[in-house]
């Protein structure tokens, strides 16, 4: 049976095989595609700063920050101001939480058979969108992080509007989301517990309790996350046993017949990337004992993308502190573009995971550019005997609307993954 | 009940930026009071996507996200062939940013004959010549919220908007992004020292800024309501234009150290006589730093 999933920036189609009224194995395929990296060969490799936000209207910006980086490694000796550095890592903070708001009340409650919430959604994110404004001079599709840093010059000022957004943002967290001081819901260490708590997500995690759902949507229970900054930790997870002693160099990309999105395998193997991967390698408590109670299920996985979003909040304003104004916004290179001929890579945590960026340049020129998008590693479609992340979370479901549940648990994006 | 305006979002080969700009439209419950979406990308609808393509739903407005090829398809069914079908019921079109107004980014995609729905970049297409009556295009990369959702209540309240040659509402687009910057006197008194990272200096000598050639409102509405790229020091990538995206954006093209691309209606000659005179103003405020000690 053939399903077409939407409203996930795009389609996805599933193939669904039942066995004995079970499912038994689902094929994923991607029905286009936009060749972004073909239209970044033989560019000016700056230029990529513009293209490749346009990746996609939901994490565009992280886009941006692993070209700035893919490119940044390109160079030898390039310095880069902390001031930079932390401006780079808020307005990447404040994408993944506008991006958790807007999947949270746009694509999960109606799967719970309730209605859209559009203003919960967009009230929180335009804040977010604002924050990054201050930056990037608009939300989407900024390109303010160039090599070197970042365009802009932030005031004092500027600071005090920024808090203003971030106050306004974790208030509406307190009076919807989680009703509780934002501490309470951060130092709570017990998942179980977060089911008295009252508020939209809450609600929600009873309602998976109650519907008897808390054993859907289990993998592998096998994380990995790539991208580390200030606040995420480069690892795997793997039943719990973390080890951050990771290379890029074993990630692979393949292609696949039936599909125009390319399968993503880190030592030959299929691993889960997101929020939950993140807090699993992190090793955040609350999300930590609800994996341990309820496995690499929807409840886990919802409660993490959920939950980062009050961590980055809490997160980012710690970072505001350490912003030290009389830096540098940005360090012009030693070395003119156009004279370089080099290679170099990125990963940063995107709202839905890692985000790989590689570029070969020549002359300052696009030689070739590859992109693998955190989409790719949920979704890629594996054989029976190798089922993808995705793919096995979804096997014996009985119906295919748990399947779409547990399908978009994984907050698929359909447009960075036919880039 | 008041009868609301019904919109189908039709996304082409698109990144769904246009679908999130809209999404920062800061009064969206009066909008939604207003108009309902028989399909969006992310807002529920009534109708799916299969229904959409499979059969006829009534609607007053097609919106057209990305670009357009004859062999580009949503839910297996080409998006020319779905823009034929409602093009015939609507009161209206409207191409939602540059992809779907003048090709954009993925004109270049790979596709057959990418184009926006009545241009390839500046050429007229020959294609939907008898809808010309019916569109009006709102391009930028993405489109500013406002500049789209003004331009729906214009068609509802039936205010006749005068277009511009590439159908745009003269509105929001006979103004270039270089009206309200706040790096404007930098570039009346040609102080032509700008670096990254500052909150003084003008990226049009030196750093690719289009905002005197390009048209649009950013520095007049601003984004988010709270900024523009220009603003924050960010060069105008021109990408509500139909050459978006040139090459090299980040650079200057120069002739003989004059820019090749002059404010638009500016020719060579004067621009050199007012250079020459107004560099000769030396203004000390301009020369250091907007905060001094």
């Amino acid at each position: 049976m053939i399903k077409l999933i939407e409203k996930i920036e795009g389609e996805a189609k599933l193939n669904f095989n039942f066995k004995e009224g079970r499912i038994d194995f689902v094929d994923i395929e991607f029905m286009s595609t936009r060749n972004i990296e073909n239209i970044l060969r033989g560019k000016n490799a700056f230029d990529a700063l513009v293209i490749n936000p346009r990746v996609c209207g939901i994490c565009g910006h992280a886009h941006l920050i692993a070209t700035v980086q893919a490119l940044e490694s390109c160079y030898d000796n390039l310095e880069l101001s902390n001031k930079a550095k932390i401006i780079r890592e808020l307005t990447l903070n404040f994408e993944l939480i506008q991006n958790h708001f807007k999947w949270f009340y746009l694509t999960m409650l109606p799967l719970f058979g309730h209605k859209q919430e559009i203003l919960k959604a967009t009230y929180p994110s335009q804040l977010m969108g604002k924050a990054i404004a201050i930056f990037g001079g608009q939300y989407p599709h900024t390109s303010y992080a160039v090599v070197g840093g970042v365009v802009c010059e932030i005031t004092e000022i500027d600071i005090i509007k920024l808090q203003h957004y971030m106050v306004e943002t974790l208030k509406f967290v307190e009076e919807n989301l989680v009703k509780t001081k934002s501490e309470n819901f951060l130092t709570c260490e017990d998942a179980g517990a977060l089911l008295d708590f009252e508020g939209d997500l809450p609600d929600i995690l009873r309602q998976i309790k109650k519907e008897n759902l808390l054993e859907y949507g289990k993998s592998y229970d096998r994380f990995i996350s790539f991208g580390h900054n200030s606040y995420f930790k480069k690892g795997k997870s793997l039943k719990t046993k973390v080890t951050h002693n990771i290379s890029i160099l074993h990630v692979k990309e393949s292609e696949v017949p039936s599909s125009f999105a390319k399968n993503v395998s880190f030592k030959d193997k299929y691993y889960e990337v997101g929020p939950l991967a993140r807090a699993m390698v992190n090793k955040t408590p609350l999300i930590a004992d609800a994996n341990k109670k309820y496995g690499d299920s929807i409840f886990s996985r919802i409660l993490a993308r959920v939950c980062e979003i009050s961590q980055l909040l809490q997160h980012s304003k710690e970072l505001i502190k350490d912003l030290d104004l009389s830096e540098e916004s940005y360090i012009e290179p030693s070395m003119d573009i156009s004279k370089l001929s080099s290679s170099g890579y990125s990963a940063v945590e995107a709202a839905r995971g890692t985000l790989i960026h590689k570029v070969e340049i020549e002359n300052g020129m696009i030689k070739n550019y590859e992109i693998i998008t955190p989409t790719q590693w949920n979704l890629s479609g594996g054989t029976k005997d190798k089922h993808g992340v995705s793919q096995k979370a979804m096997i014996g479901l009985s119906d295919v609307k748990t399947a779409e549940l547990v399908f978009k648990s994984f907050d698929v994006c359909s447009v960075c993954t036919t880039h | 009940m008041k009868k609301k305006m019904r919109i189908l979002w039709l996304s082409a080969i698109a990144c769904n930026g246009n679908t999130h700009s809209f999404l920062n439209y800061p009064y969206m419950e009066q909008f939604l009071d207003d108009f309902e979406f028989i399909y969006h990308p992310v807002i529920d609808s009534e109708y799916s996507l299969k229904d959409i393509v499979s059969k006829e739903i009534t609607c007053d407005i097609l919106l057209i996200e990305g670009a357009i090829s004859k062999e580009f398809k949503r839910a297996d069914v080409s998006v020319v062939d779905i823009i034929e079908k409602y093009s015939k019921i609507v009161q209206k079109i409207v191409t939602v940013g540059t992809c779907a107004t003048f090709g954009g980014i993925f004109r270049e995609s790979g596709y057959e004959n990418t184009s926006g729905l009545h241009f390839d970049q500046e050429e007229p297409s020959e294609n939907f010549q008898d809808l010309l009556d019916k569109t009006i295009s709102v391009s930028g990369c993405p489109v500013h919220h406002e500049v789209l959702v003004n331009t729906l209540y214009a068609i509802k309240k039936e205010v006749a908007l005068k277009l511009d040659n590439f159908l745009r509402p003269k509105e929001f687009y006979a103004y270039t992004v270089h009206n309200g910057c706040t790096r404007n006197e930098y570039f009346e008194y040609k102080v032509d020292n700008h670096r990254f990272g500052e909150l003084e200096g003008c990226m049009f000598y030196d750093h690719g800024c289009q905002a005197p050639f390009t048209h649009g409102s950013c520095n007049k509405i601003l984004w988010n309501e709270v900024n523009s790229k220009t603003r924050a020091g960010l060069p105008c990538m021109g990408c509500t234009e139909p050459t978006f995206p040139r090459q090299n954006l980040f650079n200057t093209k120069k002739n003989m150290a004059i820019p090749e691309n002059l404010p638009v209606g500016v020719g060579k000659r004067v621009y050199l006589t007012l250079a020459g005179i107004s560099k000769a103003f030396k203004i000390d405020r301009l020369e250091k730093k907007l905060f001094d000690d």
